[in-house]
């Protein structure tokens, strides 16, 4: 008996020890996502979506909330978790006519720019954050997004602009009261009179959210210095045509609430001065009553086209343009809304900081359950297949990209914390600038050179020949050769055309890569049927800058890509995607776009939306409806004829072996799966419900990479920071200060640190001096000399700690009161 | 309710043949009830366009996407000033061109008008049905079997249990159950989607024993059946707060309508000559009643295209009533044009079949003699 029991203790170990092994390989060994499917239902109530979450119903919601009390209620729960973004935000348009409307006796005080400024001190953002918005938004005075890198690289001058213009109702009034006796209007019984009647302020105020109550606060404001307010309330419908269609001059309104949003970590941000404050930002009639001053025109218009040599040029450009815009104030940027993506806790999820969980690249490639592999994730959206899915003109509704992104791949990935492409299917990439452009590099995937010119070869395509169905090269069209700023050498993986499969069972070929560049070309051609006029605009703004690109090597993939566009980040010239086929609105294997083609070609249904209205005829929708009869039609067709695109120029890359191969694959993926979505991503379409509105995705077990490798991206790695020193310095004498940045209790790693500075203002707030804080152990350490204490007046100072992060790009702030004492 | 009319020739007049009679009330009534669908129709295109002010805020709207379309678009904001400028004109241009507001809105709504009344319904401008088509056709097509099918059988669900309780209680009058209708017929002041939260929050949040809204567990089951089984287990939310949101005032109004037919003269004269009270019941008061019970019955049928907004969105329902009040938000006018005609052709149709119906059921109805019995 006791043998029989060792023995099976024995035997157990053994097949422990043996299995284990086994185990913990098919874990190592799993490919794509973590979860063996997603199912997507609709849900657009954030309450109900709570509850649902609550009661397990759901696993995670791909919406946002930013209702302070739902909010609070997600980050109490214990069942769930949740992730906060930050790409919403609001302002107060003014109206810069006048100060007299013409034609009216109606005063402007708004065209006043020292009164546009003084309602920065009027208006307390903190107020509008922490009490109207309960918490769930970011005060924010310039034009910059507080979440974005440029003002991580600005955030001393931030900070010091803020600080200038922090809430002062006292001194709003002194100025206003200043500037509108200047205009000749007069003060009586408490309210602003001109020309002998009051002044009223037409105030615009959106009602869909919490603009409403922001635009109450603000008026109480401007009735509490003196003026009548006119409060209209409206949705979108009813203000637009007043605020941004009709001619300003007119005077039918004074200020508006304005509503922003940014979908994606924007790294540069410097056009917005030339977009939100100069009559060059758009034709509007508001935009060309625009009148800023010399100085600040000429800068916007410098950031805007890079006019600049170096990065320390542009901060100190950019440094300038904050404060004028600031002094300018068409637009008085007020706050920025934390929106909150709330999903199970048993659930991991990556979000981005701008675009949240729907605006998210990586959650296909990351969500999973904790500890485990395997499991059907169910996800609630907002809406579901509002609108047809085609890769080339579907909908481009957010919430039927989130499902459709987890369909396809990408040469490289946006970072979701801050912005910088990481490779996918790229090996490196070789970037060369033209001499004097300030472009540096953070990633070592990534070479960067300098040439004093760069020109175009000449054999790189330049153009497409409809007729003939041939590429134009740049000797034909440029024979007295052409120039480029920027040339990327694009080095994909070796092994990417035996690797990367199409979900239908097919392997991507370099037809589909060069399907993609013919079609750029085709579809602005007037004489062809595949014409679009309302791809013209962009197509056109593409020319602009575009130079050229040529195939240097087909197998393994290297491309080069010629242009006069550039960027401060070398990472973001890399124009991989322009090798890579995934359109606008999904991915395109040659052989499903192939369909849409001959269907549009013949005049039975249209990609996009405009060309469908002009043509009187269906939108091509590759999942669902009544175009996928008439793709049944063209695929029959197509295989019968073995039918290759553009045959004369792809026939020397799409042999008709691999046509025959794509046609017979692709009858079954339709058979199978009820669709034509064909895609390279983590997940492929299962099946769609279009009515009952229902998605299910399901695990791509082909796709070639790990689960493990995005499993480095969690949580933003936003730091803590605090600072510790003397509650008394005596001026002329050396004080030193403790900065602490740590992350979750452990101290921040200082190689992930770009910087930690520091602001010293004195008790009138003024910048006394600023530097940056040095590592010591494992604090970071201030020392403010006897010379910079002595410079400090008697009272309360204040030390600013700024620390900006490599690995997100939100930074950190902390302070620390201390008294100056006068030296003895 | 509406209530049967009787149509008179001129006293003294010269007495038509019957059928000529019956003709010539027909036409009458076909054409006032095709000018009442062509006053109502074009008054819709109207409002639904604000007399034409909604050309101004589509026109803004389109302003205000290229602003913010050119606002997020780096490479756009990177091009110089005047390309830009020239690219978000032509992209303001094609929206206007794609949308119709090249044309001045008087001549597009005659359009409308006339491809509505011959039922083109044609293409809608902005919406798209559920499985992607532009036709308004198909955004109706696509949404009305889950329409009819929750609103249906609430509709007939409750008509025949309000008409059987109601003579029940009518046979009771004052017994407790009737004192107990009549209490809770206030509570039919509050609408289907309020019972719906309540229900939701006990039977699918509390309890957890049906689902939280929807049309089908997701994913959708394989089978048949058990796809049929799984829509049932979804519609008993929904029924339950229709049913609750009317049912006690229906069966009031109904017994309280029975009881005045019970009090008639012939009634009276029926029950005093001793004919038994199933008899009395349904021939001197189910019949003379039954015009008002058809025309509510037919009402009710064609109201239930029309579906519930609220209640669809609480349960996430895909009705039209969603539908239509998506279309009324991004002011579709071709959509909300062809829902609005589909509805007043279906409600004349009724109308004039209810006319007809009225003479075939109705003895007292008799046309073009002046009243005569």
């Amino acid at each position: 008996m006791r043998r029989t029991w060792r023995g099976k203790v024995w035997a157990l170990t053994w097949v422990v020890l043996l299995a284990l092994p086994a185990a913990a390989g098919a874990q190592a060994q799993r490919v794509g996502a973590w979860v063996d499917g997603v199912v997507a239902v609709e849900e657009p109530s954030d309450a109900a979506a709570v509850r649902r979450l609550e009661a397990n119903d759901l696993h995670a919601w791909f919406s946002a909330t930013a209702n302070p009390e739902i909010a609070s209620r997600i980050r109490q729960s214990r069942a769930l978790r949740s992730a906060v973004s930050y790409g919403l935000y609001h302002e107060l348009t003014f109206n810069p006519v006048g100060p007299v409307f013409p034609g009216t006796e109606r005063l402007n005080p708004f065209a006043v720019p020292r009164i546009r400024e003084a309602m920065n001190w009027l208006v307390d953002r903190r107020h509008i954050a922490q009490e109207i918005m309960g918490g769930m938004g970011v005060p924010r005075w310039l034009p910059i997004n507080t979440a974005f890198p440029d003002y991580a690289r600005l955030a001393d001058v931030a900070r010091r602009l803020e600080i200038r213009y922090r809430h002062d109702p006292e001194r709003a009034r002194s100025v206003i009261t200043e500037e509108m006796q200047k205009l000749g209007a007069t003060l009586v019984g408490g309210r602003w009179q001109f020309r002998g009647r009051p002044v009223s302020i037409t105030f615009l105020i959106r009602v869909e959210d919490e603009r409403r109550q922001i635009g109450d606060y603000v008026a109480g404001l401007l009735e509490g210095l003196g003026f009548v307010v006119e409060r209209r309330y409206g949705r979108a419908a009813d203000l637009n045509p007043l605020w941004i269609v009709q001619d300003p001059a007119e005077g039918r309104w004074h200020v508006y609430t304005g509503g922003w949003i940014s979908t994606v970590i924007s790294r540069d941000q410097a056009g917005n001065f030339d977009f939100f404050y100069t009559k060059r930002g758009l034709a509007r009639p508001l935009w060309q009553a625009y009148r800023p001053s010399p100085e600040f025109d000429r800068l916007a218009d410098r950031l805007n086209k890079r006019d600049f040599r170096s990065v320390g040029e542009r901060a100190r450009l950019m440094a300038r343009a904050l404060e004028m815009a600031l002094q300018d104030s068409v637009r008085l940027w007020l706050v920025e809304r934390q929106s909150v993506w709330p999903w199970r806790a048993e659930l991991e999820l990556v979000g981005d900081l701008a675009g949240g969980l729907s605006g998210s690249f990586f959650w296909p490639y990351t969500v999973r359950f904790r500890g485990r592999a395997g499991g059907v994730v169910r996800i609630g959206v907002p809406s579901i297949l509002p609108e047809p899915w085609n890769p080339i003109g579907g909908s481009n509704w957010i919430f039927d990209t989130t499902l459709y992104r987890a369909t396809q791949d990408y040469p490289l990935i946006a970072n979701p914390h801050t912005g910088l492409p990481e490779r996918q299917r790229v090996e490196r990439v070789e970037i060369t600038v033209k001499q004097g452009l300030p472009v540096t590099k953070s990633s070592d995937w990534v070479q960067l050179r300098f040439a004093p010119t760069i020109r175009v070869p000449e054999d790189a395509i330049i153009g497409w020949d409809s007729r003939a169905q041939r590429f134009v090269t740049v000797r034909e069209k440029h024979p007295q050769g052409l120039e480029a700023l920027v040339k990327s050498t694009v080095y994909f993986e070796r092994d990417l055309f035996r690797k990367v499969q199409w979900h239908d069972g097919n392997r991507l070929s370099l037809g589909d890569i060069l399907l993609s560049w013919i079609l750029t070309f085709e579809r602005a051609d007037e004489q062809s049927p595949l014409f679009d006029r309302s791809y013209v605009p962009s197509f056109q703004s593409f020319l602009e800058t575009f130079r050229g690109f040529r195939i240097v090597s087909e197998d393994p993939l290297v491309a080069e890509f010629y242009s006069t566009s550039w960027t401060m980040d070398a990472e973001l010239m890399t124009a991989a995607g322009s090798f890579w086929p995934v359109y606008g609105f999904g991915p395109g294997p040659w052989h499903t776009v192939a369909l849409g083609i001959r269907a549009e070609a013949a005049g039975r249904a249209a990609f996009t939306a405009a060309k469908a209205s002009e043509k009187k005829v269906e939108r091509l929708n590759y999942v669902a409806g009544p175009t996928l009869a008439i793709l049944d039609r063209e695929l029959e067709a197509a295989r019968a004829e073995n039918y290759i695109p553009f045959e004369r120029a792809l026939g020397r890359w799409i042999k008709p072996e691999e046509a025959r191969q794509r046609w017979r694959l692709l009858a079954a993926w339709r058979a199978g799966r009820g669709h034509y979505w064909v895609g390279m991503g983590p997940f492929l379409l299962q099946r769609v419900s279009p009515v009952e509105k229902i998605v299910e995705l399901r695990r791509f077990g082909r796709f070639p990479d790990p689960a493990t490798k995005w499993l480095r991206f969690g949580e933003p790695r936003l730091a803590s920071v605090s600072v510790a020193g003397p509650r008394q310095v005596t001026a002329g004498s050396e004080a030193a200060f403790e900065i602490r940045v740590s992350e979750g209790g452990k101290p921040y790693p200082p190689q992930d640190l770009q910087e930690v500075k520091y602001l010293l203002f004195n008790a009138r707030n003024e910048l006394v001096a600023q530097g940056r804080a040095q590592l010591v152990g494992e604090v970071w350490r201030v020392v403010l000399s006897r010379e910079v204490t002595s410079r400090l007046t008697p009272g309360s100072n204040r030390l600013e700690a700024v620390v900006v992060s490599k690995v997100v790009s939100v930074p950190s702030f902390a302070s620390l009161t201390f008294t100056s004492l006068p030296a003895r | 309710m509406a209530q049967a009319v009787a149509v008179t020739a001129p006293r003294g007049g010269v007495r038509q043949h019957p059928a000529a009679r019956v003709l010539l009330y027909a036409v009458t009534r076909l054409v006032a009830l095709l000018t009442a669908v062509v006053v109502g129709v074009y008054l819709t295109i109207l409002v639904a366009n604000m007399g034409g002010y909604v050309d101004q805020i589509k026109r803004a709207e389109i302003r205000e996407q290229v602003a913010l379309a050119v606002s997020l678009n780096e490479q756009m904001q990177r091009l110089p000033a005047d390309v830009r400028e020239r690219v978000a004109e032509q992209m303001i241009r094609n929206e206007e061109r794609r949308l119709g507001l090249d044309r001045p809105f008087l001549s597009r709504s005659v359009g409308y008008l006339r491809d509505a009344l011959l039922l083109r319904l044609g293409f809608a401008e902005r919406m798209t049905s559920d499985t992607g088509s532009r036709l308004v056709r198909q955004i109706i097509l696509d949404r009305l079997p889950a329409t009819l099918l929750l609103f249906l059988s609430a509709q007939l669900l409750l008509f025949f249990a309000s008409v059987a309780a109601a003579l029940a209680l009518s046979r009771r009058y004052g017994s407790p159950a009737d004192r107990l209708v009549v209490a809770l017929a206030p509570t039919s002041a509050a609408p289907a989607w309020f019972y719906g939260i309540f229900l939701i929050l006990v039977f699918a949040a509390g309890l957890r024993w049906l689902p939280f809204g929807g049309m089908v567990d997701a994913p959708p089951p394989e089978g048949k059946l058990a796809y049929a089984a799984s829509v049932l287990k979804h519609m008993v939310l929904p029924l339950a707060s229709l049913a609750l949101s009317s049912i006690f005032l229906s069966v009031y109004a109904w017994r309280t309508f029975f009881l005045i037919f019970s009090s008639e003269d012939y009634v009276e004269l029926a029950r005093a000559k001793g004919l038994p009270g199933r008899l009395v019941e349904r021939r001197y008061i189910l019949r003379p009643a039954l015009p008002t019970i058809l025309t509510s019955f037919a009402l009710g049928l064609i109201g239930a295209w029309t579906g519930a907004i609220v209640l669809e969105t609480v349960f996430n329902w895909p009705g039209l009533g969603r539908a239509l009040y998506q279309a009324v938000g991004l002011y579709d006018t071709p959509v909300i044009v062809g829902s609005t005609i589909l509805y007043a052709y279906l409600l004349a149709v009724t109308v004039f079949a209810l006319d007809i119906v009225y003479a075939v059921v109705d003895p007292r109805v008799k046309v073009g003699l002046g009243g005569e019995r």
